[in-house]
């Protein structure tokens, strides 16, 4: 008989087990992790596989034919690339409906670095088409992603798991909503070209579709900033008066140790646009804006502090709504555990016959009227008869076959006959 | 019908003020169910709004804008039905609380203000008149409106300014259109009681040609016109931003409610409602 529950297994590391270092050696691009789908389902112990591998994690998930499908998991993914990585404490193991529960709460952002964050849930969909692709996701661990990729997009519809930015770049971008509408073609000056000014510049372009105009000291950074952002407008550093006059978000972020932005300035470019609020964010250390033009009419600047609070504000709101999201995680484990029992053989024949008398109880409704009442018995009992020598042999070869536990089959007879969760 | 009129006096601030609950609900604590009540409440206060103000027209055989009462409660009707309508066309809730919070405000104050059947005055059936206190009063719910979004426009401002991410931030539409609608909302409230005023003054010329310069709510009205005027204008020359404009709406709207309450209670004159 199958089993009350799947024998799954979950064999991985995160950011929470594993330093960087470690994650990027095990880490698998999408070749690699097709090709380590290949070779795990040549393994006899390995009935179906699905890898999961982002910057924060490398999950194998697999669907055991035989004991030992761990050491296999273990040896082929993880010591193969890194032999630290089997070392104590660096993996995880989970077995049954908590390998399913795991990647539900991946796929709703549980378990990500920072909570929430809404490019897992591509990452779970790209790889359960990659394990679709290569053959490597049967029945089991196919329903699995789809249920996991479920309780992701619920998760982000539902409750306000994804809402708000946590980072340096977003929170710049929900100040910007928070100020102007249609951000499409509007105006950003970026003052320095290094690494934060590009996280601001990206979430600014990619998502709100703002105009980036750029100034740096160093020619060097400022090429390698076009390089990556070729749409952007290079000016003359000296030229930033006037940069900031036409910008509407201004992302101060050099390392001068001095201020680059003072009021006067400030006050001078608002002066040649009284009607337009200016955005300053000024993420420098030390700052690169001077404090007081706080006070200029029409002008709010906010600095690392003052981001880092939305920032926390957006945490707090997003930690508020875990609860909701385990409940959504636990509803979608219910109907993947559901499903998983539907498919031993009883319930399944069950089923059948049950939809088989539907239909022939309709049909008879249709036609009865046109027989004489005093065979109408006789009819009913034919009928009845009939169905139950079609469905005699299919249901006694189900129960056969429950002894080996051959889920594909079990599923394609599902599928033929639309049989469906018990619930739908 | 009397029954009517008056069991709708206290049906309808409390009907408002069911919406006025739900609205803040859905905007304080998020509350998806409050959200998708409130409307409904709110159409149903309307309807049943709309049968009071007609029963009080067939009741009185004029329009019902006579006393205090009956013309707040215009009012309160007027600003319930524009903000029902700026919803349906943004689907934007975010506002209703503080709409819906100034349309239970007014009608709780006509309700409070019932008084005696008003004076069967010859002028009230003038369809010119008619108007003149139409203008009037949709002067004044532009200005309510325009108020109430100068309000959160300053709320906002103040938050973004200081860095505070609180309640506002965030629920509300952008600073920007917080702006736009309340100069959108000034501009029409300008025009309405442009004309308002002129079709008054055709009317006080010709009735009251000694006292209309000593009438109390005639010299707020002309007050308030040069107020807003001027808050129009400045902005038109760059000389004023968002704040200062927001600032004087809400002034203006203090001054409406000073003189709809005070000025027609306190002072004795030819106009209005003693």
């Amino acid at each position: 008989m199958a089993s009350a529950e799947p024998d799954l297994l979950l064999v991985g590391l995160d950011h929470r087990s594993a330093p960087v270092e470690l994650r990027e050696q095990v880490s698998l691009a999408e070749e690699q992790a097709a090709d380590a789908l290949v070779h795990l389902l040549a393994r006899e112990e390995i009935h179906e596989a699905l890898v999961v591998s982002t910057c924060n994690r490398t999950e194998v998930y697999v669907d055991p034919r035989a004991p030992g499908a761990e050491e296999v998991v273990v040896d082929q993914v993880f010591r193969a690339r890194a032999p630290e990585a089997a070392e104590p404490g660096r993996l995880f193991v989970r077995n049954g409906p908590e390998a399913a529960r795991h990647l539900l709460r991946v796929a709703s952002g549980l378990e990500s670095m920072v909570l929430g964050e809404p490019e897992i849930l591509g990452q779970v969909r790209q790889a359960g088409a990659l394990a679709e692709r290569v053959g490597a996701a049967g029945p089991v661990l196919g329903k699995l992603s789809r249920a996991a990729l479920a309780a992701g997009k619920r998760a982000r519809a539902e409750t306000a798991i994804g809402e708000g930015a946590v980072s340096l770049g977003y929170a710049t971008l929900e100040l910007t909503r928070n100020i102007f509408d249609r951000l499409e073609g509007r105006r950003a000056f970026l003052l320095g070209a290094g690494e934060i000014a590009r996280s601001a510049a990206k979430a600014l372009t990619e998502r709100a579709g703002l105009q980036i105009t750029v100034t740096n000291r160093g020619e060097e950074r400022l090429k390698e900033f076009l390089a990556d952002f070729p749409q952007a407008r290079p000016v003359p550093f000296e030229a930033r008066g006037s940069g900031t006059a036409e910008a509407d978000v201004v992302i101060a972020a050099t390392g001068a140790g001095e201020a680059i932005l003072t009021a006067t300035d400030l006050r001078s470019a608002m002066r040649r646009r009284p009607d337009r609020p200016l955005l300053v964010v000024d993420l420098g250390v030390p700052r690169n804006v001077e404090p007081g033009a706080r006070r200029v009419e029409n002008l709010f600047l906010h600095d690392l502090d003052s981001l880092d609070g939305l920032i926390q504000k957006n945490l707090r709101r997003r930690r508020e709504e875990v609860p909701k999201v385990e409940e959504i995680v636990a509803g979608e484990l219910e109907r993947f555990l559901r499903w998983w029992r539907g498919l031993e053989a009883e319930p399944l024949v069950a089923r059948l016959q049950k939809q088989a008398e539907a239909i022939r109880q309709r049909e008879l409704a249709a036609v009865l009227e046109r027989f004489p009442a005093e065979l109408h018995e006789e009819v009913e009992h034919l009928t009845r008869s009939l169905v139950r020598k079609i469905l005699h042999h299919p249901s006694t070869r189900l129960r056969a076959q429950d002894e080996e536990r051959t889920l594909p089959q079990l599923e394609l007879v599902r599928e033929l006959f639309q049989l469906g969760d018990e619930e739908e | 019908m009397d029954s009517f009129l008056l069991a709708a006096t206290v049906l309808l601030p409390l009907l408002y003020l069911t919406a006025t609950i739900a609205y803040g609900q859905s905007f304080f604590a998020e509350s998806p169910r409050a959200g998708m009540l409130a409307p409904w409440v709110l159409r149903g206060a309307l309807l049943l709004h709309a049968a009071y103000l007609a029963a009080l027209w067939a009741r009185y055989q004029q329009l019902p804008a006579a006393s205090v009462s009956q013309a707040t409660s215009l009012m309160s009707f007027a600003l319930g039905l524009v903000y029902l309508v700026v919803e349906w066309r943004t689907r934007e809730r975010s506002t209703g609380v503080w709409l819906v919070g100034l349309v239970l405000f007014f009608q709780l104050l006509a309700s409070l203000l019932v008084g005696p059947p008003p004076p069967d005055r010859a002028l009230f059936h003038e369809p010119l008149f008619a108007l003149h206190v139409s203008f009037a009063l949709l002067g004044y719910v532009a200005f309510a409106v325009a108020a109430v979004y100068g309000f959160l426009f300053l709320r906002l401002y103040r938050d973004l300014k200081a860095g505070r991410f609180g309640t506002f931030f965030g629920r509300l539409p952008p600073l920007a259109v917080l702006e736009r609608m309340m100069v959108w909302a000034l501009t029409l409230g300008f025009l309405a009681m442009t004309a308002g005023v002129t079709l008054g003054m055709v009317f006080v010329r010709r009735i009251y040609p000694d006292q209309w310069l000593t009438d109390p709510k005639i010299l707020t009205s002309i007050a308030l016109w040069l107020l807003y005027g001027l808050a129009l204008l400045l902005r038109h020359l760059h000389q004023w931003q968002g704040r200062q404009t927001a600032v004087v709406s809400l002034a203006g709207l203090g001054t409406i409610i000073a003189s709809l309450v005070t000025v027609n209670l306190l002072f004795t004159g030819f106009h209005g409602f003693r």
